[in-house]
């Protein structure tokens, strides 16, 4: 298993309940979609908590571990588009559009994980996680004025990505759908 | 879809103040709208001068150094984390005509209200718990 990048540590050690939910709710609003925070906590009532908590709110409990008398809770953010699907990026194009345009070598930005794009992306795609993407923007500042495809999976994170750039001041963004999941052009993969 | 929370704090003491602050925090912290309602001896939980009108029942003595020891935080901490996380706080201003308090004794960021001010409140609340 390649373990899963952790973006944020909340150290609630020694901390009862309530705190350690109400430290993960404050911690929660200070990462990005996607992006994945650990919880220390010591309260075993945390292990209970931490997934009612995470139930109620929507975002993901990828899991808890235990050492010794800590617990280690990771909890991916969920995208607030996950929970408001209404909102989308009105300019889409199919995987075949794309696989047609792809000997013009166009610009597509794969903001999956590091791991899902390692384990097979569109040639030429770079990766931009989606929880990386505005701390990217500078290195892409040069292509606003260009075509941008974004992929993901499914089309939903590459949906955030597109509405994100748009806002951003990128004129011609487009969201691949549905993305990798139905990809059947060719794959590039980093093996180690 | 946020839920509402409605709570009606109506006893005094320690005991009281961690139960109704507990739920009210946690409420907060997982997306949904609390308010909570102080009436007889439970406004001496947002009194300026808790910290001395909130103690233990006789016999529960126990508790005090149990709390200390599950390091569970102080009643104004808990306060601010509510305050913070956009709990409403409103005194019931019966009960305070009563004992003759008023705005003044109480901490900063609470509202005064009678029943129709928290009832408008819990007409729509999901959840609605009474200490």
């Amino acid at each position: 298993m390649v373990a899963q990048s952790v973006d944020k540590t909340l150290d609630c050690k020694g901390l009862s309940c309530p705190m350690p939910i109400v430290r993960t709710k404050k911690a929660i609003e200070e990462i990005q979609p996607g992006q994945v925070l650990e919880v220390l906590a010591t309260d075993p009532g945390s292990v209970a908590d931490v997934k009612s908590w995470a139930n109620r709110t929507g975002h993901q409990l990828i899991g808890t571990t235990q050492e010794g008398d800590v617990f280690k809770h990771y909890i991916r953010k969920a995208d607030p588009n996950e929970q408001k699907p209404e909102a989308k990026h009105p300019h889409v194009v199919s995987n075949e559009e794309l696989l047609q345009k792809l000997e013009k070598e166009p610009v597509i930005l794969d903001v999956r994980e590091p791991m899902e794009y390692a384990f097979g992306h569109i040639p030429g795609a770079k990766s931009v996680p989606l929880g990386q993407l505005e701390e990217t923007l500078r290195e892409l500042q040069h292509l606003t004025n260009q075509e941008v495809y974004v992929v993901c999976r499914s089309g939903h994170r590459s949906d955030a990505a597109c509405q994100i750039l748009t806002r951003k001041g990128f004129s011609n963004v487009k969201n691949v759908v549905p993305g990798m999941s139905g990809w059947s052009g060719p794959l590039e993969k980093i093996t180690k | 879809m946020t839920k509402r929370v409605a709570i009606i704090a109506s006893n005094g003491g320690l005991e009281t103040a961690y139960k109704v602050l507990n739920i009210a925090t946690a409420a907060a912290a997982t997306d949904a709208e609390v308010a909570i309602f102080f009436t007889f001896d439970a406004l001496s939980i947002i009194h300026k001068d808790a910290a001395n009108l909130l103690t233990m029942g006789a016999g529960k003595e126990h508790y005090v150094e149990g709390f200390k020891k599950a390091n569970v935080p102080s009643i104004s901490e808990l306060l601010d984390i509510a305050k913070e996380s956009g709990v409403k706080l409103i005194a019931c201003q019966m009960t305070m005509d009563v004992v003759g308090l008023t705005k003044e004794h109480f901490i900063d960021g609470i509202e005064v209200g009678g029943a129709a001010t928290f009832l408008d409140f819990a007409y729509d609340a999901d959840v609605t718990v009474t200490f």
